[in-house]
């Protein structure tokens, strides 16, 4: 088992360091549905299959043409006349051997009409070159279900692509450059206490220079404070009067010049973030106020429960703050000051972790869940990320072609734009209508499947 | 019998053509479906590498049981299978090799680069050039990507915009005063090369004694200096020499490194005065109190263990290493590569425990492999898309569309035009190219008394201009021949100085590289006052003028540069602070990080330009455009 995972490690190496191992655990328990193996509904398979998922279904009621084995990768000669989800599953099986490949001979209708909560089970679905009828009827299902449908077509050089789903929630968005939470404003007190046990003024130089840049700012933002009615600096004029109050703290040597103290440089460059209030963010506060949020009931999914717990604590424990995110980025000092530091936060995030988690508690014993149900990691996660929660929502299929809801200025504005890719959405609009009227794609005299030429 | 959008002329054009695909890699292997797909029915790919596991999230030609195996052969091989009307050569050599000379390259129609690597790309560049050859250059890295288009005449050639510097540290820093991991990491990786690589005077790890900071005066500071000319550092003994005297007991060998020459190093007070001094470790000590650490959570490589983890991890290392030396039998030499499980142990521990003794925090085998290995994120996606649209630029250059071409970039997010391939307008050759313009000539500034004539052979003509196997003629009436690109003709010139061949202040050298057919003018500016550390500048392109790195967030893209053979931070003794500039790198240097790409100023010219430090991984996955 060990063994294993080691060599997993080994052969994802490249991509963990891009979507982490949470990232590489969601996709190992996806299991993902492919209808119609045609070469662009292969290569989207390919791509999943290689970073390992942990499954794949492929729906494909068709019979491999001699135009399959020509333009897709994943069907050869042998092939042909075979069921395509069949020769197509064997082939990008050979792909990874720690994903599972199924197929199912059988036409999306069939299955839709037969049995469609047979889609239900599938993490995400995805349908390439569906007629237009498919997509709704199927759409409606997944809606439904609340698993999300991606939509893809290829013509030529022209492709489209549209996912569907009514509500996806992301605990982990990776933020590009977020802030640090440090609380710098308003120091809990397990950290001013902490600040306390500094004295930069009976210090020695090695430790001087080796004391964390934030208890730097902190020091002198508490006096900062005391002078000026408790006001933190706030515009321009001002961070730059506490940058130079900063920096007049610097020790001097024998000459009067400044010593290099590079934790004092790193402080005066941090002003500017550090001083940034601590708020919780208004997508935070617009998920606070969602419908979702305010009316947990059993069917609600745990991401929605948390999100009502850290409410809760927002508006109590919290006192208008999200929990302590626990994490702090490094800095000049030595290990020991960094450590010490680090834990202060360290613990902070773990209070407000664990009083999250009561609140978790008592919302799921509300709705008759046993308070089990959602895992302490999972809210130390949760808690952790709370600043960058996101919720996507997107319109049905339904909504977007029904003749009351379609966005008609907007297609028109666009429209009189000379650059505009909405004609290629109208024309693929219109492409699915007259297949839907003649069974057959335009400029083609019999009915002939399309499969995307690359 | 692909039935694409392309006209009828197009699609007997494509089964007769012949094309190189250069890297069997992460684009490669898309790029071969994708050509074979197309209709493309002649194509050669070369690549020197073997495949190694990790590749295989991506690179789909190849399979567990094909590790050890030529990609290039695999890859043909495997495409075959899918499309056995096509006709494939693979070649499991370096393109560098001479026997791909102009000749071969006039075979093919369009040439599409799918590398890892500046050193590799610079020389197709180069060979394209030659025997006026399209090229298509691509290059990823994690979600980001780029395609462009080079011809000669019509387009800026590869070497057209100066390349960003790599970044390298001080020798003084790496030997005495490491202040971030990183200055531990490429510690850890020369000592590993002292220890059972090839030995490299650049990559000494003993404290250094000539360190100028560690003298109380400029006058002890030369004395000093002079000193350690003569004799050198504290070791008398090659590392090597010595850790095989000791068996390569790894306990012996732990308290020489971390325990005496740090005690060395804290005699050299002066070095501490403003810095927290180091701590040495003593293994007998660790010994008797292991620490007790609480198991963390997620991948065994993302823990960071505690110091006593690190010196059982050294041990074990060691022997491990020690043993493979000693089955490869005497003067056998270990190649350090991130992806062998006991070279990268040893690196982690050592660059750890090193960590901890100048207090640092300790990083997990995952971050020093990334740093230590330059590693480029690297999936299917990305690489896929790209493999794309080489081949949709392939198509219009063959339907002779050139003026049509692009280059694209792929992004992370859509940009504010809500674009997530970006294409823009190819630029015309630059003016001031060292490469691609008619006479190519730059001015060097060195000091004539100091250089040999190996470093202008190494790290002139090779590492910065990119030649392969430059012959070197002064242009002093005589022609006196410098350097012989023929084995052994000029050997006994190598360790003399330029002012030993009447080379002064204005001398000219003219450079050939036939194989490249390649001339370059160098003017030679000698002066006295170069920066301690530097041995030379070239005029025009100043350490510190890499472009400014300016944000039209519109265009900006990020990219870091692949490059296998150049997998290591460079370091050591030159370039006294930060970065030094070297545009064609070859197997010493390289590190990195990213790679940006900003639009320039300029109205029309959409192109945006690269400023940078650089990177390096192996597989696919470059960049270096621009």
């Amino acid at each position: 088992m060990a063994a294993t995972k080691d060599s997993k490690e080994q052969k994802y190496d490249r991509q963990l360091r891009l979507w982490g191992d949470h990232g590489q655990e969601a996709l190992e328990n996806a299991h993902v549905c492919l209808i119609n193996a045609t070469a662009t509904g292969t290569e989207i398979l390919k791509n999943l299959v290689l970073p390992g998922i942990g499954a794949f279904t492929i729906v494909d009621g068709h019979i491999v043409s001699g135009e399959d084995a020509g333009n897709n990768f994943f069907l050869s000669s042998d092939s042909i006349g075979k069921n395509r989800a069949q020769a197509a599953t064997e082939l990008l099986q050979e792909l990874n051997s720690d994903v599972s490949g199924n197929f199912v001979e059988e036409s999306p209708d069939k299955l839709l009409d037969n049995d469609p909560e047979f889609f239900h089970r599938f993490t995400i679905v995805i349908g390439v070159q569906l007629p237009e009828s498919t997509c709704l009827r199927l759409g409606m299902v997944l809606w439904s279900a609340s698993v999300p449908f991606l939509i893809c077509k290829a013509y030529g050089l022209i492709g489209y692509m549209r996912l569907m789903v009514q509500e996806h929630t992301v605990i982990e968005s990776h933020p590009d450059n977020a802030l640090e939470d440090l609380r710098l404003d308003r120091p809990f007190d397990e950290f001013k206490s902490h600040i306390k046990s500094y004295n930069l003024s009976i210090m020695d130089k090695k430790d001087h220079s080796h004391t964390p840049w934030v208890i730097i700012v902190a020091k002198y933002l508490e006096r900062w404070l005391s002078e000026h009615d408790g006001q933190p600096p706030k515009n321009y004029k001002e961070k730059e009067a506490f940058r130079q109050i900063i920096r007049e703290g610097i020790l001097k040597n024998e000459n009067g010049g400044l010593e290099d103290e590079e934790n004092f440089e790193e402080a005066i460059k941090n002003v500017n973030t550090a001083l940034n209030p601590t708020k919780v963010p208004t997508s935070v506060e617009d998920l606070f106020n969602s419908e979702q949020c305010n009316n947990i009931t059993a069917q609600s999914s745990s991401f929605w429960v948390m999100l009502r717990a850290v409410k809760e604590f927002v508006y109590n424990e919290g006192s208008g703050s999200l929990p302590v995110r626990g994490s702090i980025p490094d800095m000049i000092a030595d290990s020991q000051k960094f450590i010490n530091l680090q834990n202060v936060y360290r613990e902070k995030a773990m209070q407000d972790a664990a009083a999250v988690s009561k609140h978790v508690e008592s919302l799921l014993q509300s709705v008759g869940k046993p308070p089990e149900s959602i895992s302490e990691k999972d809210i130390k996660l949760f808690c952790k990320n709370s600043s960058f929660l996101r919720v996507v929502r997107c319109r049905s299929l339904a909504e977007e072609y029904s003749v009351d809801s379609i966005n008609k200025d907007e297609i028109t504005s666009r429209m009189d734009s000379p650059d505009s890719e909405m004609v290629f959405y109208l024309m693929l609009r219109a492409v699915d209508r007259f297949y839907q009227l003649h069974s057959r794609y335009p400029g083609f005299r019999k009915s002939l499947r399309i499969s995307g030429a690359f | 019998r692909p039935r694409g959008p392309q006209p009828q002329g197009l699609a007997d054009s494509l089964s007769t053509c012949k094309v190189l695909v250069v890297g069997a890699g992460g684009i490669g292997c898309e790029l071969l479906k994708n050509l074979v797909l197309t209709g493309f029915k002649n194509i050669e790919v070369i690549d020197l590498d073997t495949i190694d596991v990790s590749n295989l999230n991506r690179q789909f030609l190849f399979q567990k049981k094909h590790v050890g195996k030529s990609k290039a052969q695999v890859a043909k091989e495997s495409a075959l299978q899918f499309c056995p009307s096509a006709s494939i050569t693979a070649y499991h050599d370096s393109i560098t090799n001479p026997d791909y000379n102009v000749e071969f390259f006039r075979k093919f129609m369009l040439v599409m680069n799918a590398l890892d690597n500046r050193a590799a790309r610079n020389h197709v560049n180069r060979m394209c050039l030659a025997a006026d050859i399209p090229l298509i250059e691509s290059g990823s890295a994690g979600y980001l990507g780029q395609v462009t288009v080079i011809k000669k005449g019509l387009t800026e050639c590869y070497e057209c915009q100066p390349k960003p510097a790599q970044k390298t540290f001080p020798g003084c820093t790496i030997r005495n005063t490491p202040s971030e991991p990183i200055h531990c990491i490429v510690w850890a990786k020369y000592l590993f090369n002292q220890l059972f690589g090839e030995e490299d005077a650049d990559q000494e790890v003993s404290p250094d004694t000539a360190d100028p900071e560690a003298a109380w005066n400029p006058e002890d500071t030369a004395a000093r200096a002079a000193v350690s000319e003569k004799d050198g550092d504290i070791k008398r003994v090659s590392t090597k020499v010595w850790a095989r005297s000791t068996g390569y007991d790894p306990i012996k060998l732990f308290n020489k490194l971390f325990k005496d020459d740090i005690m060395y190093l804290l005699t050299m007070d002066k070095l501490w005065k403003k810095r927290k001094a180091p701590t040495p470790l003593d293994w007998q000590q660790l010994e008797v109190s292991p620490n007790e650490e609480a198991p963390a959570s997620g991948l065994k490589d993302q823990k960071v263990l505690d110091v006593w983890g690190y010196c059982q991890m050294f041990q074990d290392s060691v022997e491990t290493l020690s043993s493979q030396l000693q089955e490869k039998g005497d003067d056998a030499e270990l190649v350090w590569d991130k992806d062998d499980p006991p070279a990268m142990d040893f690196v982690t521990a050592a660059a750890n425990l090193r960590m901890h003794v100048f207090s640092m925090n300790m990083k997990s085998r995952f971050d020093v492999k990334s740093m230590a290995g330059n590693i480029i994120p690297a999936i299917a996606t990305t690489n896929a898309v790209i493999a794309g649209l080489i081949v949709l630029e392939g198509l219009k250059i063959l339907s002779g569309e050139m003026e049509t071409c692009r280059t694209v970039f792929l992004n992370k997010c859509p940009n504010l035009r809500k674009k997530l391939l970006v294409p823009c307008v190819l630029d015309p050759p630059s003016a001031n190219c060292y490469v691609c313009v008619s006479k190519p000539e730059v001015t060097v500034k060195l000091n004539v008394q100091k250089t040999t004539v190996l470093s202008l052979q190494d790290r002139i003509l090779k590492e910065r201009f990119g030649m392969v196997a430059p012959d070197v003629q002064i242009e002093d009436g005589k022609g006196t021949i410098l350097i012989s690109s023929e084995e052994g003709e000029t050997e006994a010139n190598n360790n003399k100085f330029l002012s030993d061949f009447g080379i002064r202040n204005g001398s000219r050298l003219q450079s050939d590289d036939f194989l490249q057919d390649y001339t370059l003018l160098v003017n030679v500016l000698h002066t006295e006052e170069l920066e301690r550390d530097v041995e030379f500048e070239v005029i025009g392109e100043a350490p510190d003028k890499a472009p400014p790195p300016q944000s039209n967030q519109e265009e900006v893209n990020s990219i870091t540069n692949g490059n296998k053979d150049s997998a290591q931070p460079s370091t050591s003794s030159k370039g006294r602070h930060h970065l030094r500039p070297l545009t064609s790198n070859s197997a010493a240097v390289a590190t990195g990080t990213k790679r940006k790409y900003s639009e320039t100023g300029e109205s029309s010219a959409k192109r945006p330009r690269t400023d940078q430090s650089d990177a390096a991984d192996d597989e696919d996955d470059i960049v270096a455009l621009d």
